[in-house]
C-alpha cells in the first residue's frame, strides 16, 4: 500500500480528488470563486489529462472524483469525458445545468448507469431570489436542466450557496426544499453552504473568510498546479491565488498527494473551525 | 560553435516578475515566511513550493555556515557574483562580506574596482580568487590551476569551494535573469560604507 493509500485508508487524506476542468463559464455569478465568465482565460485540463489523472488516482487509492470549473460543460466534449471518468471512479460533477437542452442531457444518459451525480447550483426557490446573484433567466434554465437530467435517471444534487450575512427566512428555506423535492431530489442530496470570501466574493466584500482548517483538504488539480481544496485555486483581479497551492507539479499525482498528506500529518496551519464549507 | 538565440525580438512589456507576498505564500512555503520578509530569492522560488523547500536547504548548506570559514566563503561568493555581473548578488554579498570581516577595499577588489594583488596580502586567498576566476570563466579547467589548488586545499575543501562557485553562478543567473530587486536595507548599508 502506498503512503498516499495509507493516508486515505487512515482517514488522514480525504479520498476524493478534484479536477478543475476549466475556468470559463456562460455565467458570471457575483460570488464566483474563480471570477469565471465567458471571456476569461480557460485554463483547461485536457480530457486525456483528466482521464490519466483519474487512473493514477485509482491506483494511488483515491476513492472518488470531483469535476468542477468554470462550467465544465462549456467544454464541448465534456459529456464524453465525464462518462469515461465515472467508469474509473465514482464521480461528482459540479454544473450550473443551464446548458442541458434535450440533446445534451441525452448524451449524459449513460451516467444513470454509473456511480455518478451532477451537483447543480440553485440558491433560491424563486427566480427573483436566485437570479440576483446568478443572472437573469438562470432559475428557469436550471430548473429545466434538472428536470431533463432527473427524467433520464441521472442522480442530481442541489447546492445552495448563501450569503451568511443575509438572514434566510424559514419559509424561504422550506420553499427551496419543497422545490428540490418536487424535482425528485432527496434531502440528502441538498447541500447548503456559505459564500466563501475568495475570488469575486472577496471583491464584493461578501462571504466567510476561510482558512485551510476550515476547508476539507481534498486534493484539487488544476492547469496551474495542485491545491488544498476546490476552494483553493481562486482568481482575484485576474491573478491566481497561491495561498492554498500545494505543488505546481501534478504528474505523477503521487507528488502532490504525498505533499498534501505531509501537510496534513503536520496539521493544517490554522484552526479547525467548522464553517460548513463543502 | 554554438549558435545562440535571443529569447525575444518583440517589444518589451510593462510586466515585471512578481514576488510572492506573505499573504499569498503557498502552504509548503509558509515556514519560510514565518519570520517576516524572506527576501527576494525565497519570494521568487515560492512560485513553485516543491522546488523552494528543496532549494533553500541546499542553498543554505552550500552558501551558509559550514566547515569552510565565512571569510573564505564570502570571497568565493562575491568574486563569483562579480565575474557573473550579478547586480543583486554583488550588492547583497558585499554586505555579507563586510559582516564576515572583509575590509571595504577587499570588497572593492573582489568586485573588480581595485587590483587583487594590491589588496589581498595572503597568498592562499589570492590563489582562491584565481580558482574562482578559473571556474567562473566556464570552459575547460587547466590542470595547472587545479594543481595549484591541490597545494592549498584538501579534497573536501576543494569540492566545497568549487561547488560554492557553481551554486553562486546558478543564483547569479537566476537573480539577473529575473531582475530581482535589491532589498532597501542592503542598498542603505552600501551607501553608508561608500560602496555602490
Amino acid at each position: 500500500m502506498s503512503d498516499v493509500a495509507a493516508a486515505i485508508a487512515d482517514g488522514v487524506l480525504p479520498g476524493r480528488l478534484w479536477l478543475y476542468a476549466n475556468y470559463h463559464c456562460n455565467l458570471a455569478c457575483t460570488y464566483c470563486l474563480t471570477e469565471s465568465a465567458p471571456s476569461v482565460s480557460r485554463r483547461e485540463l485536457p480530457a486525456e489529462r483528466m482521464v490519466s489523472l483519474a487512473l493514477e488516482a485509482r491506483t494511488l487509492g483515491f476513492t472518488d472524483l470531483g469535476i468542477t470549473g468554470g462550467e465544465p460543460f462549456m467544454v464541448p466534449t465534456m459529456w464524453r469525458t465525464v462518462v469515461e471518468l465515472a467508469g474509473i471512479l465514482p464521480l461528482l460533477v459540479l454544473s450550473n445545468a443551464t446548458l442541458f437542452d434535450d440533446a445534451r442531457a441525452e448524451r449524459l444518459r449513460p451516467l444513470s448507469r454509473l456511480p455518478a451525480a451532477i451537483q447543480v447550483s440553485l440558491d433560491h426557490h424563486d427566480a427573483a431570489g436566485n437570479d440576483e446573484a446568478r443572472g437573469p433567466g438562470n432559475w428557469a434554465k436550471v430548473v429545466d436542466g434538472i428536470r431533463r437530467l432527473v427524467e433520464r435517471g441521472i442522480r442530481v444534487r442541489v447546492a445552495s450557496t448563501l450569503d451568511p450575512e443575509v438572514e434566510v427566512r424559514e419559509s424561504d428555506r422550506s420553499a427551496l426544499c419543497e422545490l428540490h423535492r418536487s424535482l425528485g431530489i432527496d434531502d440528502d442530496d441538498h447541500v447548503v453552504r456559505p459564500v466563501v470570501r475568495r475570488g469575486r466574493a472577496r471583491a464584493a466584500g461578501i462571504g466567510v473568510d476561510a482558512l485551510p482548517g476550515d476547508l476539507p483538504p481534498e486534493l484539487t488539480i488544476t492547469a496551474d498546479g495542485a491545491f488544498w481544496s476546490p476552494f483553493g485555486p481562486t482568481i482575484r483581479n485576474g491573478e491566481l491565488d497561491t495561498d492554498l497551492l500545494v505543488t505546481r507539479t501534478t504528474t505523477p499525482l503521487e507528488r502532490p498527494a504525498a505533499a498534501l498528506a505531509r501537510l496534513l500529518a503536520g496539521g493544517p496551519p490554522t484552526s479547525d473551525a467548522q464553517l460548513g464549507i463543502r | 560553435m554554438i549558435v545562440t538565440m535571443s529569447a525575444s525580438t518583440g517589444p518589451a512589456t510593462e510586466r515585471t516578475f512578481r514576488l510572492i507576498r506573505s499573504d499569498q505564500a503557498p502552504l509548503l512555503a509558509r515556514p519560510f515566511y514565518a519570520r517576516g520578509d524572506p527576501g527576494p530569492i525565497v519570494a521568487a522560488l515560492a512560485h513553485v513550493p516543491e522546488i523552494l523547500e528543496l532549494a533553500v536547504p541546499f542553498i543554505s548548506a552550500v552558501l551558509g555556515p559550514s566547515a569552510i570559514d565565512g571569510r573564505r566563503k564570502e570571497i568565493v561568493i562575491l568574486r563569483s557574483s562579480a565575474r557573473a555581473g550579478c547586480r543583486f548578488c554583488i550588492q547583497a554579498h558585499s554586505v555579507v562580506a563586510l559582516d564576515s570581516g572583509l575590509s571595504a577595499d577587499e570588497v572593492r577588489a573582489l568586485r573588480g574596482s581595485l587590483a587583487i594583488d594590491e589588496v589581498f596580502a595572503d597568498r592562499a586567498e589570492r590563489q582562491l580568487i584565481g580558482w574562482v576566476d578559473t571556474v567562473a570563466a566556464l570552459g575547460p579547467v587547466e590542470p595547472r590551476a587545479r594543481a595549484e589548488m591541490y597545494q592549498m586545499a584538501a579534497d573536501h575543501e576543494l569540492m566545497e569551494l568549487t561547488l560554492l562557485v557553481g551554486a553562486t553562478l546558478m543564483l547569479n543567473r537566476f537573480c539577473t535573469a529575473l531582475d530581482l530587486p535589491t532589498p532597501d536595507d542592503v542598498a542603505s548599508r552600501l551607501t553608508e560604507v561608500g560602496i555602490g
